[in-house]
């Protein structure tokens, strides 16, 4: 969450940004889908590690939030409650996708012209070309390894680890207890070390490297 | 008692979500287990690894809100039905009304027409009407009429006939009694009266013929005439032109003669000079 800026993070949690977007105030709706988008669609994208798919979610999940946010009860809890919309959604992606065990053209065919934009994209942030290399292969590789957990377990894990999110707020998303969050955040974090030990990723090498 | 801590706060430990005594509990116990503080940093290091997974640059696209805001049929159930049903049957109500459909069930009989329906029973006035006129009464009045009308025809027929042939006669009549009189004027008409009538026609030609010519005669001579004068005039032109170049020569030929005399007159100056110069010398010497 480092990409936003303090006044952006400040106007995310805004009480009567929520309130205004509550009461209909079509400015700050699209304020609050403005704050909010990044944050949806990368949750959606490190569940899947699908553009195409991160996109839909986020513009369902938005445009189920304009459409229900008046039934919002306490705004404290508009964070886990727009998560919980966009992991309905994802769940509802990933059923569709076992049903049809289908694979896109674009992932079979366009792998590499879909990889290549990352790498312009990326290019400003660093200077040399080997450690932009580095870098993304990393990206690559933590991607992969997150996909390969369970789904109960990933969920937890992006909301933990990349989202932010307390447990108290994973376990409102998921209506679970709050033990059962952290138990889920063990064991995901348990099969990611054992993914990573075996692609000999670790602390250490990772130093070296970078 | 020993304090072994679970799974639970284990993650609550290391995402800072463990307060109060439970945190100092585990804190105690990390110190005292050399294990557990290795298993701690090995989460960290896994923290740190999968810290390199940065976001993806995204732009929300343009999200557009209607106006509209739900109206309040939209917020009453299967009213947008119900109102579609009723719709309809107003609709067909009024087709049937303008079209004057009829939908009946009589005895095992179901109808649907247009317009009204037609009774088959006869009225009072025609049960009274039928034995009165049979049918051969009827074809007998037809006949009867159209006996009435042939024999009305032909005696029309009849009295144009008669005034046609009348007036034809009285026509042929007329014309056959001026043809007569014609025939009679013609035969009675005499020698002398042709032998006039022609030296009167060769009379007229004649004077035609001579004022033609009379005529032609005098257009002719105009012409003529002036064709002479053009003549005359052309020649005279030509005389003229003729003179002007002569005395055009002449004069240059009267110019080269003076030209010449000068030139004859210097020469013999010159000639004269000399021998006097040279006859003056041969005195001196």
């Amino acid at each position: 969450m480092h990409a936003e800026t303090l006044l952006d993070i400040a106007m995310m949690h805004s009480d009567s940004l929520i309130l205004k977007a509550k009461q209909g105030d079509q400015n700050a709706q699209g304020r609050l889908v403005q704050l909010w988008y990044k944050r949806i669609y990368n949750f959606g994208y490190k569940f899947f590690i699908d553009h195409d798919l991160a996109m839909e979610i986020s513009q369902k999940t938005f445009i189920s939030m304009c459409k229900n946010l008046s039934g919002l009860q306490d705004t404290a809890r508009f964070k886990s409650w727009l998560y919980k919309i966009a992991v309905n959604y994802c769940r509802e992606e990933a059923r569709k996708m076992k049903g049809s065990r289908s694979l896109s053209f674009d992932v079979v065919w366009n792998k590499e012209a879909d990889d290549s934009p990352r790498w312009e994209s990326s290019g400003q942030r660093h200077d040399n070309p080997e450690r932009q290399f580095e870098q993304t292969e990393l990206s690559d590789i933590l991607q992969e390894a997150l996909s390969t957990i369970n789904e109960e377990q990933r969920e937890v894990v992006i909301m933990k680890e990349y989202e932010g999110l307390k447990f108290r707020e994973i376990a409102e998303v998921l209506n679970i207890s709050e033990n059962t969050v952290k138990s889920r955040m063990y064991y995901g974090l348990d099969s990611l070390r054992k993914v990573l030990e075996k692609k000999n990723i670790n602390k250490d090498s990772i130093g070296y490297e970078l | 008692m020993s304090y072994k801590p679970d799974e639970n706060d284990w993650m609550a430990y290391l995402y800072g979500e463990l307060d109060g005594e439970a945190k100092e509990r585990f804190e105690k116990y990390l110190l005292e287990n050399d294990d557990a503080r290795a298993t701690l940093q090995k989460y960290h290091g896994l923290r740190k690894v999968m810290s390199h997974l940065e976001d993806e640059e995204v732009i929300a696209p343009p999200i557009v809100f209607s106006d509209t805001k739900p109206s309040f049929f939209g917020q009453v159930p299967y009213l947008k039905t119900i109102m579609s049903i009723a719709a309809s049957l107003l609709i067909i109500i009024l087709v049937g009304k303008m079209t004057g459909a009829n939908v009946s069930v009589t005895d095992n009989e179901f109808r649907i027409g247009f317009g009204e329906k037609k009774s088959k029973e006869t009225t009072p006035a025609e049960i009274i009407q039928e034995p009165l006129l049979t049918e051969a009464d009827v074809r007998q009045m037809i006949n009867e009429s159209l006996e009435n009308n042939n024999e009305a025809i032909q005696a029309s027929w009849k009295e144009n006939e008669k005034k046609l042939t009348g007036s034809i006669k009285q026509n042929l009549a007329l014309n056959s009694n001026k043809v007569d009189a014609l025939i009679r004027q013609a035969s009675t008409a005499s020698q002398e009266q042709i032998s006039q009538f022609v030296s009167g026609m060769q009379a007229e030609n004649m004077k035609q013929v001579k004022d033609y010519f009379a005529l032609t005669s005098a257009e002719q001579k105009t012409y003529i005439e002036n064709l002479l004068v053009d003549f005359a005039d052309y020649l005279q032109q030509q005389r003229n032109n003729d003179l002007q170049l002569v005395q055009m020569k002449m004069n240059s030929l009267e110019k080269d003669t003076d030209i010449f005399k000068q030139e004859t007159e210097q020469i013999l100056t010159s000639i004269i000079s000399t021998v006097g110069s040279s006859s003056n010398n041969e005195i001196k010497n």
